[in-house]
């Protein structure tokens, strides 16, 4: 029998919602602390150019100014995730890679003053050939914009199962196609900003970021200060999706200054610094063949995709490998070959994207389309033939222990009577789908598993105390109501204390999907924890058993007698008494091989649990204007069990937004080097008026690992809306993308051209 | 340039300051008076994160300088609590799950106070239309039209 659950499941208001609708929620460009000091970065107005000299000396003398900074005040140590992708000296002192680049930074008593200073430092360069297109980056003869990397080749994953090429020369009908996509911005609405302040040899900071540990361990290593004199503190956060997970220039920059100066220095960056000069998200190139026998099961696929890895390796590895993988999760692959290229090329830095791979990832599924329709399928039966299911196991190794695929298949599928649809497709007005998995949860060696602890107060109310970090998903109010189920006392009464890392222990951080797959387990089991402490003294009390003790609404009590019940506070009280304090620990490491390495062993578990989800969008297309108009968008996402339906329905709706509406609107535009479209006028992120009509299903599968049976909470949909886009507009029109978006140029240009 | 005298009211208090003659609304409200709620977010008029309701109008307070508001009656997100009640949008933001990050969430509820201030019952479409002006990167905006929609339907 299911136990019956109080708040879990429950539609609750998020518990940080009242500070962010009445504004007194503090984002870091809200902080002022006395005495603070503003900060302006000098950018390279170059792609590519040798720094031979730069001249800080009046700038020095401004009024006003309390420091001034170039790479020679940093350690010389070079960041990177990964021991072999160490390349990215934050502040560069040989040359700059691209526009934007930082190269001194001041901090003066106002943003005038600072900016005054940063106009007179000067910089000699000596300009040098720049390359921008990784594919002409690959030639031999370009360019080189790292030393020991051969034709820019930043990271090659390379993964073979089975055999490839006897399975293609097997197969019924092969086909081969090359989808290109433009990079999105990630347009987080709130721009950079970051605020350290050093004081008696420590360092507290206040940033926007997506895992509080790895950020101080980064600053640690290029800072060279012991890991416990960096404090990463909470501070509300302005949207990350994927954009903070890793330590900005920015944090280097001003942490220096602040230790020279000993006040606290403040930097916020402006919308078109944000675009320019924080993460940026990759552009795309793939190369898809896929295989198949007559019935439509795929027998072999050889991919290779090139990233457009920009000037650093940044999260290098594992940009190059997840579009395959969260695809490896979702489909049977008896024959496949990857080559994944991450290419340096001299653009911004860029990271991972909650949407990251479209231009595979929508390559792949479009196909499928085309490849059904040749057999005589529909979209439907060939991802139900293919899809993996509960028990199977990956190509590379990662065994499934819940899936909701089909469910999620089956359910937005029957929403527009997609077969029908599909079959009968009037001219350019088309239905589309696109289905993907989800790993909760990275390898991230001793960083793959979350703990935390809570503490109760005398008056019957507890704190945990997690590094749990919320960018604006949820998790704090996710782990407030685990917490709450399990300790039996309302939301109200649990504090939360998170995303510090004094205070707080290791965390893998908010972008592997493991905030609760991972972090809500330990917060889950700590809080089990307390409750057995407390059921300990409350058994005495009651004179019952323990597995009869119930705590609800903070009054404990015997199943068998509820009408005897104590509150809560009387048993806590009891165990202050005792010496012996209500302290609950717990931890969770998922399931994962830790031999695994996402380029020298790319094998073994991936993640504790993968989720699933399937976009369905209904489209036309206007033959003369090459517009296209989204009509209906149906996300159906697996996530075990919704902790809180609402919020889960929040993240496929906005995934709806970011990858599906923006597969027709957004793109980065380049001109040599410069980004042509930093600001939100030239950069179309949608509008109210931009997005159809939606529904969500949250399909349940009660994950046996995830607490209460939850998973990742919603990033299937970031991954494969635009996938049901560009299947619809090949049902719509009867061709594949060439490149995402599809913006009416390319759909204009597309219509001109042969059906298939 | 030297800074010049101005007065006007923010969430019924009278101010005089003397502010620099180019500095934004946006900056006076963060930096001298700490009401921080209004954030800036594109510094050019295309997300309305920075939108506060001037003279009962919704305006982008990166866009205008102090020196325009002389006089002028000004709500900020900071004063639609009254006597510690929250403003029914803010209620209905927090019960339909309209707030993620955040960051948009003070200048779409400005933007919206102000449409119902204009119209008490407005349709889906006009709503849409208004809180067109705002941008917000999290939501797909379908649960910010509905906590719109919700605060109507009690009227």
């Amino acid at each position: 029998m299911e136990e019956e659950l109080y708040v879990v499941g429950k539609r609750v208001p998020r518990t940080d919602s009242i500070y962010k609708v009445t504004g007194a929620a503090e984002y870091t460009a809200d902080i002022k602390l006395p005495n603070m000091l503003i900060a302006k970065v000098l950018r390279s107005p170059y792609p590519h150019a040798k720094i031979v000299n730069i001249d800080i000396s009046k700038a020095k003398r401004v009024p006003g100014v309390k420091a001034v900074i170039t790479g020679k005040d940093g350690y010389g140590v070079k960041w990177g995730v990964f021991k072999y992708t160490q390349d990215h000296m934050m502040l560069p002192i040989d040359k700059v890679r691209y526009v934007g680049e930082d190269i001194a930074a001041c901090a003066a008593i106002d943003e005038e003053t600072a900016q005054e200073a940063i106009e007179l430092i000067k910089v000699d360069y000596e300009p040098l050939e720049p390359v921008f297109d990784p594919e002409e980056a690959m030639k031999d003869g370009a360019p080189l914009i790292h030393e020991g990397y051969p034709r820019n080749i930043n990271i090659h994953v390379h993964i073979e199962v089975g055999d490839v090429d006897k399975a293609f020369k097997e197969a019924h009908y092969v086909r081969e196609d090359k989808f290109r996509a433009q990079g999105e911005a990630y347009a987080m609405l709130e721009p950079y900003a970051c605020v350290a302040y050093y004081k008696n040899g420590y360092l507290d900071l206040w940033m926007p970021n997506a895992g509080p540990h790895v950020r101080a361990k980064a600053l640690s290593n290029l800072l060279k200060i012991p890991l416990n004199r960096i404090r990463v503190r909470h501070v509300f956060i302005g949207g990350a999706f994927g954009g903070r997970s890793e330590v900005a220039p920015a944090d280097f920059i001003v942490s220096l200054l602040s230790i020279k100066t000993e006040r606290p220095v403040k930097l916020v960056m402006s919308r078109e610094e944000n675009a320019i000069s924080s993460r940026q998200v990759h552009d795309v190139v793939a190369r898809i063949k896929t295989g198949v026998k007559k019935d439509g099961t795929i027998v072999a696929r050889d991919y290779e995709v090139i990233y457009d890895g920009g000037a650093y390796s940044s999260t290098g590895p594992i940009a190059a490998s997840v579009p395959f993988y969260v695809y490896e999760e979702c489909y049977r692959m008896a024959n496949v070959r990857y080559h994944g290229y991450r290419v340096y090329t001299n653009k911004g830095i860029r990271g991972m994207y909650g949407c990251h791979g479209r231009a595979f990832l929508a390559g792949c599924e479009a196909q499928l389309d085309l490849i059904a329709k040749e057999l005589g399928l529909d979209p439907i039966e060939i991802r139900l033939k293919n899809g993996l299911r509960a028990g199977e196991e990956t190509a590379t190794g990662s065994k499934i222990i819940s899936c909701g695929l089909q469910e999620t298949i089956e359910e937005a599928t029957k929403k527009v009577d997609f077969k029908n649809k599909w079959k009968k497709a009037t001219r350019l007005k088309g239905v589309g789908m696109g289905c993907v998995a989800i790993m909760c949860g990275f390898p991230m060696g001793f960083r793959s598993g979350s703990s935390c602890s809570v503490k109760f107060n005398d008056d019957g109310q507890a704190t945990i105390i997690t590094a749990i970090v919320d960018n604006g998903q949820g998790n704090e109010s996710m782990a407030i109501q685990i917490a709450s189920e399990v300790l039996g006392i309302p939301m109200e009464d649990i504090n939360i204390i998170n995303a510090d890392t004094e205070a707080t222990s290791l965390d893998p951080g908010a972008y592997s999907q493991a905030a609760t797959f991972v972090g809500a387990n330990a917060v889950k089991r700590a809080c089990e924890d307390a409750r057995r402490q407390i059921a300990e003294i409350a058994r005495e009390k009651l004179s019952c058993e323990i597995k009869d003790i119930v705590i609800k609404e903070r009054m404990v009590f015997s199943r068998k007698n509820p009408e005897n019940k104590i509150p809560i506070s009387w048993i806590v009280r009891e165990a202050f008494l005792r010496g012996k304090p209500i302290i609950g620990v717990g931890s969770y490491f998922p399931n994962i091989d830790l031999k695994r390495e996402w380029v020298s062993k790319p094998f073994g578990q991936m993640a504790g649990s993968f989720s699933y989800g399937t976009s369905v969008a209904e489209l036309t297309v206007d033959e003369n204007t090459g517009k296209i108009k989204v009509h209906k968008f149906i996300a159906a996402h697996d996530c075990g069990r919704p902790i809180n339906p609402m919020a889960v329905e929040g993240q496929l709706e906005g995934g709806i937004m970011q990858a599906g509406i923006a597969a027709i609107m957004e793109g980065n535009i380049w001109h040599n080097g410069f980004l042509m479209n930093p600001d939100l006028l030239e950069y179309k992120i949608p509008t109210a008026k931009d997005m159809p009509d939606i529904e969500t299903v949250l399909v349940t599968t009660m994950d046996p690992e995830g607490p209460f049976g939850a998973k990742e909470g919603g990033l299937t949909i970031r991954m494969s809306a635009y996938s049901a886009i560009a299947s619809a507009f090949y049902n719509a029109t009867g061709r594949l993308f060439k490149e995402l978006p599809l913006t009416p140029d390319k759909v204009l240009e597309l219509l001109q051209t042969e059906e298939g | 340039m030297r800074n010049r005298k101005i007065s006007f009211t923010v969430n019924n208090e009278k101010v005089t300051l003397h502010v620099r003659p180019y500095e934004t609304l946006l900056e006076t409200l963060r930096e001298r008076l700490l009401l921080t709620g209004a954030k800036e977010a594109c510094g050019l008029g295309s997300c309305g994160a920075c939108t506060v309701i001037v003279n009962r109008k919704p305006v982008r307070s990166c866009l205008i300088l102090t020196l325009e508001v002389e006089d002028a009656i000004i709500e900020t997100i900071e004063g639609l609590k009254k006597n510690g009640n929250l403003h029914p949008l803010q209620k209905a933001f927090m019960e339909k799950g309209a707030v993620q990050c955040g960051f948009c969430t003070p200048g779409m509820i400005m933007t919206a106070k102000s449409l119902l201030d204009r119209n008490s019952r407005p349709n889906r479409s006009e709503i849409i239309e208004a809180i067109s002006s705002n941008l917000c990167r999290c939501t797909g905006y379908k649960k910010i039209i509905e906590a719109v929609e919700d605060v109507c339907s009690k009227e």
